[in-house]
C-alpha cells in the first residue's frame, strides 16, 4: 500500500495529527516551514517510533546534515539541491533525492540517481523544494524508474491524491501545502489526507494502537478505582511536562551535571578480538552516578512529582539499583522516600540496602509471596493506594498502568539517542545488532526505542532463563509467558492455567520479575524485536569474560546481554557492528560473585 | 438483584457479607453461605483468591493465600456453587481480580457465572474505561457488573460510572485497601451523600467497615454496608457468631 509522508511540520499539534502517517518531514532549508534541529527533535519525540523522520536539505554542508541525523534523530534524509553522488554516499541513513520535473530531460536525470528513493515534484518558485504545484504526471510514464523507489509530491491533496496513486502506483506520496489552511498546517486536513490514502485498512491495522496508553493490544490502566484519579493526573501532568522546554532543560541539566552524561560508547577491542566476529561496542550505563541506568528515570519522575506538588515518593526495588537511584534523587531534591524491597532481595543485595538507608530512605522489607520484585511492587501499589493524595509512585521499569511504560521509556531513551549519535560519529553508519537485558525492560526499551524505525538494525532483548527455560525456575516471560494483567497493564506473565501469577527465578534480582513491559510484548508481537533467554550459569560466565577482557565488572543483569551477544557474534562477520547495553556495574553483586565464582576465578 | 431496590424503597438497609472462597478448604464454603443466609444478610460476596491482590489488606490477602494453598481456583469455586442444592434466597456476588477471568476466558466466565447462580460480579482492577473486556459478555448472560466509586473518583467520572451502574454501587469509604479500621471521617459522610444523590441504584459502603459505630455514623447516608475483613477474620478464628451484632445493627430497622 502507498505510504504517506506529511512534510514541513512545525507544531506539536500537527506532529500528533501526523502520527498515523508513515513518514514526517522537517525542513532545514530556507523556507517558511523551516525548523531548527532542536525544534525537529521535539517534534520527532511526538511521533511514534514507526514513523520515518525525514530531514529536508538544499545544498547543506555535510556536517550540518550529519548533525541533524544524530540529534533529531533522522531516519532518512531528503536532498533538493545539487548534491553529488559522493555526498549521498556519505550519509549514513537512507537518502531521498528530489527532482523538479519540467520536461523529459529532468526525467533522465532522475533515472540516473543513486539515492535509495527519488522524489518528483513540480518546479519551485521562490525557494528550491516543494512548490505545491502539480507537475505533469504524464512525463513519468515510460520512465525507467522502479515504482518502489518513487515518491510523488507537488500539489497533492485529499482530492487529487487518489489519481496520483492510480496513475503512478508510487512507494510514497508526499504532501505539504495540500494539508494547510492559510499557510499553516491543519490537523484535520492531515488526518483526512492520511485516511484518504490508507482507507479503512488503516483503522483495522491500528486497532487499539491509537488508543491512549496501549501498544498494540498491550498496556492500559488496570488499576483499582482509587488510583484512577492519580493515574489520570499523572497522564495529564506528563503530557504537559513532556512539551515544556523548561522541564526538559531541567531534566537534561541533571543528567549532565549530576549523573555525568553523556556516557561513552566504548569500543571493546579485546572482546572483538576474542569473539572473532563483529566490532563490539559497549554503551556504558555502568558509569552513571549510582551505578546503573535507573537514575535516568528516577530524575525525570522526581522532577515531575515536584511539578505536581507531591513531595513524598514511594518506590519498589529488585536489585536495589532503582531503590538507590530513587533514594539518591530524593536526598538531592529533599523528598520523603519509602522503598519496598523483598526480603529475599534484601538478603542478596545488602550493600544497596545500606546505601538507601545512608541516603535517608526508609526501606520496608516485604516478606510476602516470593519476597522479590513482584511482591515489592504489590506493596508499593498498596502504599500508593493509601497515600495517593500526596505521594508519587516512582516506578522503576517500563511497567505499570499508562502513562508509566511510556514515561519510563521516554526518560530512558537518552540511552538509545546517545548511542545512535555516537555510532554514527564513530562508524558513519548504524549498527547491525543491539542487545540489552530485559526484566521489566527499561534499559532495553530506552536503548531500542530510537532504533525501532531502522529496519536494518536487529534488536535483541535478553531475558533471564534462570536454571533453564524448561525448568520451573526462570524469569523468561516473553519466551514462556502468556497474556494477562498484572500491576496495571495487559502484558505477558508467568502464570499457571488458573491465572495465578507464578514466582520468577533469576540469580539476578533485577530480572527476577514474572511480567514484562507492555511495549516489549508489542514489539515481540509485531516481530520487531527478538527475545532470547540466558541462564544464570551463562550470565556468570560472561561476568568473568567482560571483567577479564575489558576491565569492566558488569551487573548480573547486564551480563545476560553480554552472554547472548557472544552467541550472536558467532554468526556475524568482521564488517558488522554489535552494541551491548551495559546497564549497570557489578559492585552490588560482589557478594554473589564471591560466592559463585570463587572456584571459577 | 431487584430485591436490593425493594429493600431501599422500604427504607431498609442492606448488609453484604464478604467471604474468601476456600479459606479453610472449599468444602467450608457451602456451610458459610448457609450460615450467613440464615443470619439474615442481604447478599454474599464470594471472593476468589488471587496471587497479587493489590486492592486488599493483610486479612483478606492472608485468607487468599490460605485458599490458594488449598488449591482453590475460579473454576473450582464456580463448579462448587453450581452443585449447590440448598435454597438460595439472596444474591450471590463473585469478587475476583481480572487476571483469573482473562485466563478463564471472559465469555466462558460469564456463562459459568450464570450456571452457578451468580447474580453479580465485582472486579476491582477493571476500571470503568476497560469494562468492554468483560462487560458485554456478562450483559449477555444477565449477570450484573458492579461499579465501584471512591473518594478519589473525579466528578466527571462519577457521573459516567453512576450512569452505567446496575444492581448497587460499591462506594469505597477509604482511600486505601480493604481492612479493619478505627475511624470514619466527615469526608466519607459527605462523599456518601453525593454518591447517593446521583445514583440510580442503591449505594453500599465498603472497605474498612468493622464496627457498629461505623454503621451508626453512615447509616443515614447509605443504603447498605459491605463487610469483608471482619467476617473473614471471624470465620478464620471460628468466632463468626461475634459478627451477629454487626449484621443486626444494619438489618434491624430500629437498632437497640
Amino acid at each position: 500500500m502507498t505510504k504517506v509522508k506529511i512534510c514541513g511540520l512545525q507544531e506539536a499539534e500537527h506532529a500528533k495529527a501526523a502520527s498515523a502517517a508513515d513518514a514526517a518531514g522537517f525542513v532545514f532549508a530556507p523556507s517558511r516551514r523551516r525548523v531548527t534541529v532542536e525544534q525537529a527533535a521535539r517534534l520527532a519525540a511526538e511521533l511514534p517510533e514507526s514513523v520515518v523522520k525525514i530531514g529536508v536539505f538544499v545544498n547543506a554542508e555535510l556536517d550540518e546534515v550529519l548533525e541533524a541525523v544524530r540529534k533529531v534523530p533522522l531516519t532518512m534524509v531528503q536532498l533538493h539541491g545539487d548534491e553529488t553522488d559522493e555526498f549521498i554516499r556519505s550519509i549514513p541513513v537512507e537518502v531521498i533525492q528530489a527532482f523538479s520535473v519540467r520536461d523529459i530531460e529532468d526525467v533522465k536525470k532522475l533515472e540516473q540517481s543513486i539515492a535509495d528513493y527519488v522524489l518528483v515534484d513540480a518546479p519551485g518558485i521562490d525557494f528550491r523544494g516543494g512548490s505545491g504545484r502539480i507537475f505533469d504526471w504524464g512525463l513519468l510514464k515510460g520512465a525507467s524508474i522502479d515504482p518502489e523507489r518513487l515518491i510523488v509530491a507537488g500539489g497533492l491533496d485529499a482530492v487529487n491524491v487518489g489519481q496520483a496513486i492510480g496513475s503512478l502506483a508510487p512507494y510514497m506520496v508526499d504532501v505539504s501545502s495540500g494539508v494547510e489552511t492559510e499557510g499553516k498546517k491543519d490537523a484535520d486536513k492531515i488526518k483526512s489526507f492520511i485516511k484518504t490514502v490508507k482507507g479503512d485498512s488503516m483503522q483495522q491495522a491500528t486497532g487499539t494502537e491509537n488508543v491512549t496508553g496501549f501498544f498494540g493490544r498491550f498496556g492500559g490502566q488496570f488499576v483499582p478505582e482509587t488510583l484512577m484519579k492519580a493515574v489520570k493526573e499523572l497522564e495529564a501532568a506528563y503530557a504537559e511536562a513532556k512539551d515544556d522546554a523548561d522541564f526538559q532543560a531541567d531534566y537534561h541539566k541533571y543528567l549532565k551535571e549530576y549523573v555525568g552524561r553523556e556516557q561513552p560508547l566504548t569500543y571493546a577491542a579485546r572482546l572483538t578480538e576474542a569473539w572473532g566476529g563483529p566490532k563490539v561496542y559497549l554503551k556504558r550505563e555502568d558509569l552513571n552516578h549510582t551505578g546503573a541506568h535507573k537514575i535516568n528515570n528516577a530524575i525525570g519522575q522526581a522532577l515531575l512529582a515536584i511539578r505536581m506538588g507531591k513531595r513524598k515518593i514511594v518506590a519498589e526495588t529488585g536489585a536495589g539499583q532503582h531503590g538507590v537511584a530513587t533514594a539518591t534523587i530524593c536526598a538531592l531534591l529533599d523528598l520523603e522516600c519509602v522503598i519496598f524491597m523483598g526480603e529475599e532481595d534484601i538478603r542478596r543485595q545488602q550493600l544497596n540496602v545500606f546505601r538507601m538507608k545512608l541516603l535517608g530512605a526508609k526501606v520496608e522489607s516485604v516478606t510476602k509471596g516470593s519476597a522479590t520484585l513482584k511482591d515489592a511492587v504489590n506493596e508499593a501499589l498498596r502504599y500508593w493506594v493509601t497515600n495517593v493524595e500526596d505521594t508519587h509512585y516512582l516506578i522503576g521499569s517500563a511497567l505499570g498502568p499508562h502513562p508509566f511504560p511510556t514515561m519510563v521509556r521516554d526518560f530512558q531513551s537518552v540511552i538509545g539517542r546517545e548511542t545512535r549519535g555516537q555510532i554514527l560519529g564513530k562508524e558513519g553508519r548504524l549498527p547491525d545488532v543491539i542487545l540489552a537485558c530485559v526484566g521489566g525492560g527499561s534499559n532495553a526499551i530506552g536503548m531500542f526505542h530510537p532504533f525501532v524505525g531502522d529496519e536494518s538494525v536487529r534488536l535483541i532483548g535478553v531475558e533471564a532463563a534462570g536454571e533453564g527455560v524448561d525448568t520451573a525456575r526462570h524469569a523468561a516471560t516473553l519466551t514462556k509467558g502468556t497474556e494477562g494483567v498484572l500491576h496495571g497493564a495487559y502484558m505477558k506473565l508467568l502464570q499457571d492455567e488458573n491465572g495465578q501469577v507464578q514466582e520468577a527465578h533469576s540469580i539476578s534480582a533485577g530480572l527476577d520479575y514474572p511480567g514484562v513491559g507492555p511495549e516489549h510484548v508489542h514489539l515481540e508481537d509485531i516481530g520487531r524485536v527478538e527475545y532470547k533467554a540466558v541462564t544464570d550459569e551463562e550470565a556468570l560466565a560472561s561476568v568473568i569474560t567482560l571483567s577479564r577482557l575489558e576491565g569492566i565488572i558488569p551487573a548480573l543483569e547486564s551480563a545476560h546481554a553480554v552472554a547472548e551477544a557472544e552467541k550472536t557474534a558467532a554468526a556475524m562477520g568482521s564488517d558488522e557492528i554489535l552494541i551491548i547495553c551495559v546497564s549497570g556495574r557489578g559492585d552490588k553483586d560482589m557478594a554473589t560473585y564471591a560466592e559463585k565464582l570463587e572456584g571459577l576465578a | 438483584m431487584k430485591r436490593l431496590k425493594d429493600l431501599k424503597d422500604n427504607g431498609d438497609k442492606a448488609f453484604v457479607a464478604y467471604i474468601m472462597a476456600g479459606d479453610g478448604g472449599l468444602d467450608k464454603l457451602r456451610g458459610q453461605v448457609e450460615y450467613l443466609q440464615k443470619t439474615g444478610v442481604t447478599a454474599i460476596e464470594i471472593g476468589i483468591p488471587f496471587s497479587d491482590p493489590v486492592a486488599d489488606g493483610p486479612v483478606i490477602e492472608e485468607a487468599g493465600n490460605r485458599a490458594l494453598a488449598e488449591g482453590v481456583t475460579l473454576d473450582k469455586v464456580l463448579l462448587e456453587m453450581k452443585s449447590w442444592d440448598f435454597k438460595i434466597k439472596i444474591p450471590l456476588i463473585v469478587m475476583t481480580y481480572l487476571n483469573p477471568v482473562i485466563s478463564y476466558g471472559a465469555e466462558r466466565f460469564a456463562e459459568s457465572c450464570r450456571e452457578a447462580g451468580v447474580s453479580a460480579v465485582i472486579i476491582p482492577d477493571l476500571p470503568f474505561e476497560h469494562q468492554q473486556l468483560v462487560g458485554p459478555y456478562l450483559k449477555k448472560t444477565g449477570v450484573t457488573l458492579i461499579q465501584l466509586v471512591t473518594l478519589t473518583t473525579t466528578e466527571n467520572r462519577l457521573e459516567d460510572i453512576l450512569d452505567a451502574a446496575e444492581g448497587f454501587v460499591y462506594a469505597v469509604t477509604v482511600t486505601g485497601i480493604t481492612g479493619v479500621r478505627d475511624e470514619m471521617t466527615q469526608e466519607v459522610q459527605e462523599f456518601m451523600k453525593t454518591v447517593r444523590s446521583k445514583s440510580p441504584v442503591p449505594v453500599y459502603a465498603g472497605f474498612g467497615i468493622s464496627k457498629t459505630e461505623h454503621i451508626e455514623m453512615l447509616r443515614d447516608d447509605v443504603d447498605g454496608f459491605i463487610v469483608g475483613s471482619a467476617i473473614v477474620k471471624a470465620f478464620h478464628d471460628n468466632k463468626i457468631e461475634d459478627i451477629d451484632p454487626l449484621i443486626h445493627a444494619v438489618t434491624q430497622r430500629n437498632p437497640v
